[in-house]
């Protein structure tokens, strides 16, 4: 299966690569993992006439923890997120994702921002990352923007950057105080599978028995972008966790999916999931939560 | 235009002259001519392309030969010696984890990829480790045998 030609660039610092982004605009493809670009290009989805890789810039691999917040180099691997003991012990619900991304093989390649700017609506990262808060910083020539992710996503394949503009890092506050989180990927296979539903979930409470500060329910799959379940987020804060709130919160956040019809599985289907997978990601958030 | 990469296949040096929409399985086969990694899906799914790039299994097919250079690339005809079989390959002709052969090359470097960094992988491990290359003759049981044959002789090389 042959690629269609184009012409390569490869620079090795940020301010290189976004001058050729800002000459080449629409007409290039930034090139990180490749596990999506490659596959679109030999698919004739994708035909840029220049591929900018990302893979020569030391800076964008790499985590850096500074003052309680957490940057994440664009270029990071999703083998490497999984493996880092900084995600591992406080992110870990991230580190779950990066776990079950594609396969052992792709997850050696595929990059924490190519799994962001493909803006698959079943992406595994996105759900982990938005229950923390995280925000991508996006580069040009003429400067920077910080965007939090719960407004980066448009639709399937569409995000708010623009044809020059760069995810240099992503960046996260490390969680303070008694919190957990979890990561749950619902699909008919345990590799090389795209989610039927999945549900990240993040909580805080203000004592170890005592109740919710803080909750974010992102639920994957299930609309044309990652969401926000804002109405079982609503349903949790301020109340002492239980089953029986988890179940309430359940099937609010059941209310805010949008899932549609499509040959992996049915919508109906895809909503009661989101209810039953939110009830135990909160559930799996507590035990962390508690257990910290 | 073609590039000059250079690149360290099996231990050897090659500098080679390539197009930026040449992918590293492509020129392995047919510049370096290395047939034994294979190419299938060519999209990343089917694990047949598995190489170890800087000693991580990847999918060839997906890799650029221009954003590898300078790297190393172990592929399946770097595992013999003067000795022989690597005990991998021996283990996979001696328990049948062969029938076609076309996913073998990918299952093997996977399964050397996992015990170098951990030769007491259990089942589960070594089930995972190879869940990114398919055998459509479906034998998984006979090669997750072998691997976990080599791992109890504690033998891996």
């Amino acid at each position: 299966m042959l690629l269609p030609e184009f012409e390569f660039h490869e620079p090795t610092t940020v301010s290189k690569a976004c001058e050729i982004m800002g000459q080449l605009g629409a007409k290039a493809r930034l090139l990180a993992g490749g596990t999506d670009l490659v596959v679109n290009m030999k698919k004739k989805v994708v035909r840029p006439d220049h591929v900018v890789s990302l893979g020569r810039i030391d800076i964008l691999k790499g985590i850096i923890e500074e003052n309680g917040l957490l940057t994440i180099g664009a270029c990071m691997t999703a083998a490497e997120l999984a493996g880092a003991e900084v995600i591992r012990s406080n992110l870990p619900a991230l580190a779950d994702g990066a776990r079950v991304l594609g396969s052992p093989l792709i997850r050696n390649l595929a990059t924490v921002a190519g799994n962001l700017v493909s803006a698959r609506p079943a992406a595994d990262l996105p759900p982990p990352l938005m229950a923390y808060g995280a925000r991508a910083v996006l580069t040009k020539t003429s400067g920077e923007r910080s965007v939090d992710l719960k407004d980066f996503f448009l639709g399937p394949g569409k995000t708010v950057m623009d044809p020059d503009e760069i995810l240099t890092r992503i960046t996260i506050e490390v969680p303070r105080g008694r919190y957990g989180d979890s990561y749950i990927k619902l699909g008919v296979r345990q590799t090389l599978e795209i989610s039927l539903v999945n549900v990240a979930a993040f909580i805080r409470l203000d004592r170890p028995d005592g109740s919710i500060t803080k909750a974010r329910i992102v639920l994957g799959s299930v609309g044309p972008t990652p969401l926000r379940a804002v109405s079982a987020e609503k349903a949790l804060m301020g109340q002492s966790p239980s089953d029986a709130l988890f179940a309430r919160a359940g099937e609010a956040a059941a209310g805010d999916a949008r899932p549609i019809d499509d040959f992996r599985g049915s919508a109906e289907y895809r909503r009661d999931m989101v209810g039953v997978l939110t009830r135990r990601a909160l559930s799996a958030a507590l035990d962390r939560a508690r257990s910290l | 235009m073609k590039r000059l990469i250079r690149l360290t296949v099996n231990d050897k040096n090659y500098e080679i002259a390539v197009k930026p929409n040449q992918t590293l399985a492509d020129v392995i086969r047919e510049e370096i001519g290395l047939t034994g990694t294979k190419k299938g899906c060519e999209m990343g799914e089917c694990g047949t392309c598995t190489v170890l790039l800087d000693g991580k299994p990847v999918n060839s097919c997906l890799v650029l030969a221009v954003q590898a250079d300078g790297g190393h690339v172990l592929t399946i005809e770097g595992l013999e010696t003067d000795q022989g079989l690597h005990p991998i390959q021996q283990a996979f002709v001696e328990k049948g984890a062969i029938q076609c052969g076309f996913c073998t090359s990918g299952m093997i470097l996977s399964a050397k990829s996992l015990l170098d960094q951990n030769p007491e992988a259990d089942e589960q491990e070594i089930r995972a480790a190879i869940s990114g290359n398919l055998c459509r003759c479906t034998g998984y049981q006979k090669i997750v045998e072998a691997i976990q044959s080599v791992k109890d002789q504690g033998s891996v090389s």
